[in-house]
């Protein structure tokens, strides 16, 4: 008994030392893994020329786009100072009270800087709330020259990937690229926010006729045994193409080795007979502070903040690990100019509108009448009328969200 | 006549073990295919200058190399720290959860004291609620000990053994059936609960012990949730589990999935082996445990 | 089971009472140390020369009084309204206001504290009326150091149980009070610690789960409560007789290598699920290993769906859990296989019964019969059963017809976790939580006086 209550003891003292780590001259920064060590080394040069700042004890963790909103917003204190997420939480972020505003001064040169949407997309309400990173995050049509004779139509694509036997990769189950049908064909589906992130108007003209074609065009889509729902090439098999994005540009590489091709989005021809070009979201990368109650170390997160989404960072992390910067300069340098997927993008990025702030909700919605196209539910067969049921129904589900 | 009889019973006896056989192993492919394929996919290599390392649809790879494994023990990523984490939180969980267990099972089996059945009674309610109900209180009083992230390591072992004492009936039920007359004549000798408890019926128990210490050591293994949840954010605190399912559910980690299958082999390996050393205990305690209820 | 309930309700009552009116006579009867006590703990076991006693009364009072100061009269006193005070910004820096999480958790805490505190100011009094008694006896008190020895003899229990019982308060019973009490506010995505406050709402949250307009949980959660209900059937019961029947394959008369057989089945446990399962849900994808041979067999025209057809997905699911089940009831009905009595299958053989005839009449019942609050257990377990479902499907594929981020392979639990973890939609998690505790307990109630083995106890012996 008594040698239990030693090593009782000696674990509840073990556990007290290890808990006193939380350091408040801390300052955590998330970024995705492959730029971990990229980070680090920003944030000695950063230090070199801040020595102000160079006494806080700078963290790196590898927390992804995807996940860096969901930790924040679970616990905000245990958060990250500094993290990078994807544009389509920031709302979200906001109204959770893990998003400061970006500091005045600072604000008044990112706005000036950085591109139009990239701005936008930082923007809640009137207020900027982080900074922009990058303006890759959109989507356009990787293939493989040697099955895809003819990348600009979705029919011909389809056509020659049965032919091949080799898939066509899309995520329609994603609220993000199935607006590449839906903004095609001319429907809508914007929101207004307020200064707190709260959702104040919904503009959404799903349940129409251009809305039909679109679903239409996505039940046809799926029909075909060539379609597989996905977006991530690492995880594709037997691929003949895929619409994806510039962070996966590598392991596209790979997949295709010399036959490697890209263009932006096809064009489809809808059940009314016209031609579309598939549209889409064009999508940013975002740097985030969180609220601090400490003022000093809000200025060295703000200048940190402003340095990791400087021009030069920028274009260093593209010569590092290819992310398509935001920054005017930087993507006007030669090198982005030269740079082959971002060309694509480019090149989609100009039937894209810009992307806004959604709702969580919406891209569970989203994933919802997805899965329902993918699962049968909504197929082939089923009449005009049930199409517009479920259009009718996403619509109203989607006017719901905003207040 | 009677020969003839025999003769076909055998036959009959023949034909069924025959088709018994079959069963057999058809099952044995069945159950081994997916073990199969992943250690096929371990082998196949990440380097696209070797092989595609994406995902592909089929089994064996066209060149075997040991990439994956290189590049766990490489230092890329945090992969053996947190093998490491899950080996202390495995050993110390097994460790602490078979004493509290004992002692539990122990008092409820052997004493009588007021509010026994009550108390088990109250667990066994408690028991009704799901688990993951209570994940955002208990991350957030974990916290006020310190005891997230950064001490995400001991924080789980406290929680995995805090309330481990509502699992005893396995445990109770084993010492119910120990003949009572041996503490009885223990006692008449002069001998105190916990002298008895220690030098009579912990010598009895070993395969009870056994069992309780390998369930509680496999179980960490494959705790993501609980685990995941209480070290977000803090990667030198994750275990394996969290660590090789964000290779594949999150998009960063795109084409690591022959990664993930060597790192799921080599966790693997010691958890079978030493189930496989241990499976007669196993065997008598699950039995046990689904008589007694 | 419902009749002693009640009885011990009654019970309880009258013990209340009995207790109330001891704490009367012992004050109106007690002497001066005694009435002492009812203000300072263990004043009278320390006046009569039981110090250990007295000094641990006197130290959880001393104690209990420091964590109201302290700590716990702030929290209590805010309690009914979780807090006031917002989250405020001064210039750029951000001054936090009440955090309505903590409130409530340690709030709820200050609540048991008292409720503690007012049963050992009663073990207080009961003692001191104790040691009076003994002394009007002429007996003597017990030593200071048998009172400690007895921790280790005669009250070995409390020694035993002390521990265990404190980590089941601290991490299993408290957490589980808070969420309760979670499911009556509005604490979501927009009302979360330490940015914003958030409050009772009564039973806002309970009618939305059962309202079946538009914006309602009502259809969607019958939806999920339906498919875990069948699921929980399927996994223990097909699991338990096919498990059965492998059993009886190895276990029959002159198969070889019978350990082989077991151990390779048996894989299936040693392995961790997070790596066999998220396997096996690549293989079966529509892009995965087995559509890829199927097709480039010519079997199969398109892939088979077997993940996203919501139907064939359930069908899947269930398939790939006998996969994992089969093992261990393997293993269980081996060695129970072997207490059946040989003399049992002698006399049919002789009475010329088939195989089949023996296994109905004889092996079933005798197995039903022993395993049946195992098979209570695995039932429940498998209503909370969230690796396999989540490590498979993590639910998917959702549909319009479904709400608030279920999908149609979604049990409670993973519809839970995904509230939880996804949409910190704490409120309606909660809710979820209670919903699937009710379901437990009747459940767990219905088949507990259905099993043969309560209804007759001799059965089998």
């Amino acid at each position: 008994m008594r040698k239990l209550a030693t090593i009782i003891m000696a674990g509840a003292l073990a556990v007290t030392v290890m808990g006193i780590t939380a350091n408040a001259d801390e300052i955590k920064v998330w970024v995705a893994d492959n730029v971990v060590d990229f980070t680090n080394g920003q944030i000695e040069a950063f230090k070199e020329a801040n020595p102000d700042f160079a006494d806080y004890d700078y963290v790196v963790e590898p927390v992804g786009e995807g996940d860096a909103a969901g930790n924040m917003i679970t616990d905000v204190e245990a958060g990250a100072d500094i993290f990078g997420f994807a544009q389509d939480q920031i709302a979200r972020l906001v109204s959770a009270g893990a998003l400061i505003d970006v500091e005045p001064e600072n604000a008044e040169k990112v706005k000036a800087e950085n591109d139009p949407g990239s701005v936008a997309a930082a923007t809640v309400g009137e207020t900027l709330y982080a900074y922009p990173l990058t303006s890759d995050n959109g989507y356009f049509l990787y293939y493989d020259k040697s099955v895809v004779t003819d990348p600009s139509s979705l029919e011909a694509i389809i056509a020659d990937c049965e032919a091949a036997g080799k898939n066509f990769y899309m995520e329609i189950n994603s609220g993000w690229y199935q607006t590449a049908f839906f903004f095609a064909t001319g429907a809508d589906l914007t929101y207004d926010t307020d200064n707190d992130g709260n959702f104040t108007a919904c503009n959404a003209n799903y349940a129409s006729d251009q809305g039909l074609v679109a679903l239409r065009e996505m039940v046809e889509l799926k029909a075909s045994p060539a379609f597989q729902n996905g977006s991530a090439a690492g995880e594709a098999t037997n691929v003949a193409a895929i619409v994806d994005g510039t962070w996966d540009a590598g392991a596209v590489q790979d997949l295709f080795g010399d036959n490697y091709a890209c263009a932006k989005l096809p064009t489809f021809e809808g059940s009314d007979g016209k031609t579309y070009q598939m549209s889409g979201f064009g999508g940013f990368k975002l740097l985030g502070v969180k609220p601090q109650e400490d003022e000093a170390k809000l200025a060295a997160c703000d200048a940190l903040a402003a340095w990791l989404s400087g021009e030069e960072a920028q274009i260093a992390r593209f010569e590092a690990v290819e992310w398509g910067p935001s920054n005017l300069a930087a993507q006007a340098s030669d090198a982005v100019q030269a740079n082959e997927a971002l060309a694509a993008l480019g090149e989609q990025l100009q039937y894209t509108i810009p992307q806004g702030q959604y709702p969580g909700d919406y891209w569970s919605l989203a994933t919802s009448l997805g899965d329902s196209i993918i699962s049968g539910e909504l197929s082939k067969d089923s009449s005009d009328d049930d199409l517009l049921a479920a259009l009718d129904k996403f619509q109203e589900t989607c006017l719901s969200y905003a207040q | 006549m009677k020969e003839k009889d025999s003769g076909s019973m055998k036959r009959n006896r023949l034909i069924g073990n025959t088709i018994t056989y079959i069963i057999l192993i058809l099952m044995s492919i069945i159950w081994l295919f997916p073990f199969f394929g992943l250690i096929m996919q371990s082998f196949r290599s990440y380097d696209s200058a070797v092989e595609y390392g994406g995902m592909v649809d089929y089994i064996i790879p066209k060149h075997f190399s040991l990439d994956n494994y290189r590049f766990l023990f490489s230092g890329e990523t945090n992969y053996l720290l947190w093998y490491k984490n899950t080996l202390i939180i495995a050993i110390f969980v097994s460790i602490l959860q078979t004493i509290i267990i004992l002692c539990v099972s122990y008092a409820l089996s052997r004493m009588r004291f007021r509010g026994r059945t009550l108390l088990m009674r109250f667990w066994l309610i408690l028991g009704m609620f799901p688990g993951f109900l209570t994940l955002i209180c208990l991350y957030f009083l974990l916290k006020q000990f310190g005891l997230t992230q950064a001490g995400a390591v001991p924080g789980l072992i406290l929680v995995s053994v805090a309330s481990s004492g509502m699992g005893y009936y396995v445990c109770k039920g084993y010492f119910d059936t120990l003949p009572i007359a041996l503490d009885e004549a223990a006692r008449i000798d002069g001998a105190t609960r916990a002298r008895i408890f220690l030098e009579l019926t912990m010598p009895l128990s070993k395969p009870i012990i056994i069992y309780t210490a390998l369930v509680a050591f496999m179980a960490p293994w494959c705790d993501f949730v609980m685990a995941s949840y209480i070290a977000f954010g803090h990667d030198k605190s994750y275990n394996v589990a969290v660590g090789l399912q964000r290779w594949v559910w999150t998009n960063d980690y795109q084409g690591y999935f022959t990664r993930f299958c060597a790192g799921g082999i080599l966790v693997a390996i010691p958890v079978t082996l030493l189930f496989m050393f241990l499976q007669r205990y196993y065997v008598e305690g699950v039995t046990g445990g689904a008589v007694k209820g | 089971m419902k009749t002693e309930n009640k009885n011990a309700a009654a019970g309880g009552f009258s013990a209340l009472g009995k207790s109330i009116s001891q704490i009367g006579t012992t004050f109106a009867e007690g002497d001066w140390k005694t009435r002492l006590s009812y203000l300072i703990f263990g004043f009278g076991p320390l006046a009569r020369g039981q110090i250990v006693k007295g000094l641990g009364y006197l130290a959880t009072e001393i104690a209990f009084i420091l964590y109201m100061v302290f700590f716990g009269a702030d929290y209590l006193s805010k309690i009914t309204t979780l807090g006031t005070v917002e989250t405020a910004k001064k210039g750029r820096v951000t001054v936090y206001g009440d955090n309505s999480f903590l409130i409530l958790l340690f709030g709820l805490l200050t609540i048991i504290l008292i409720g503690v505190i007012i049963l050992i100011w009663y073990l207080n009094i009961q003692e001191n009326r104790n040691e009076e008694l003994l002394l009007k006896a002429g007996k003597k008190l017990p030593s200071n150091r048998k009172a400690l020895g007895s921790l280790l003899d005669t009250n070995f229990d409390k020694t035993l149980l002390a521990l265990p019982t404190l980590g089941i308060f601290v991490f299993t019973v408290l957490p589980i009070l808070f969420m309760i009490c979670v499911a009556f506010t509005n604490y979501d995505k927009n009302h979360q610690s330490p940015s914003n406050l958030f409050t009772w709402v009564g039973l806002e949250n309970f009618s939305k789960l059962f309202s079946f307009g538009k914006a309602g949980f009502g259809s969607t959660f019958l939806t999920v409560l339906l498919w875990t209900l069948v699921w929980a059937f399927f996994a223990t019961f097909l699991n338990y007789f096919l498990g059965m029947g492998v059993a009886i394959l190895i276990n029959k008369k002159g198969i070889r290598f019978k350990q082989l057989w077991r151990t390779i089945l048996v894989l299936t446990i040693a392995v961790p699920q997070f790596v066999s399962l998220l396997y096996i849900y690549k293989m079966f994808a529509n892009d995965g290993l087995v559509n890829g041979y199927l097709l480039k067999w010519g079997w199969i025209t398109s892939p088979i769906p077997f993940w996203t057809d919501p139907m064939l997905a359930r069908i899947t699911i269930i398939v790939v859990n006998v996969w994992i089940g089969i093992p261990y009831m393997m293993l269980i009905a081996t060695g129970l296989l072997m207490n059946i009595p040989e003399e049992l299958y002698e006399s049919a053989r002789i009475d010329g019964a088939s195989p089949f005839q023996m296994f109905w009449s004889i092996t079933l019942p005798y197995m039903l019969f022993v395993t049946g609050p195992f098979l209570l257990t695995q039932f429940t377990g498998n209503l909370n059963n969230f690796n396999v479902i989540y490590l498979l499907t993590k639910g998917q594929p959702q549909s319009m017809r479904l709400t608030d981020h279920a999908g149609q392979t979604d049990l409670l639990v993973t519809w839970l976790y995904k509230m939880t973890v996804t949409d910190t939609n704490y409120k309606m998690a909660a809710v979820i939580g209670i919903m699937v505790f009710l379901v437990t307990a009747v459940v767990s109630l219905i088949v507990y006086n259905m099993l043969p083995s309560v209804k007759d106890e001799g059965g089998f012996q």
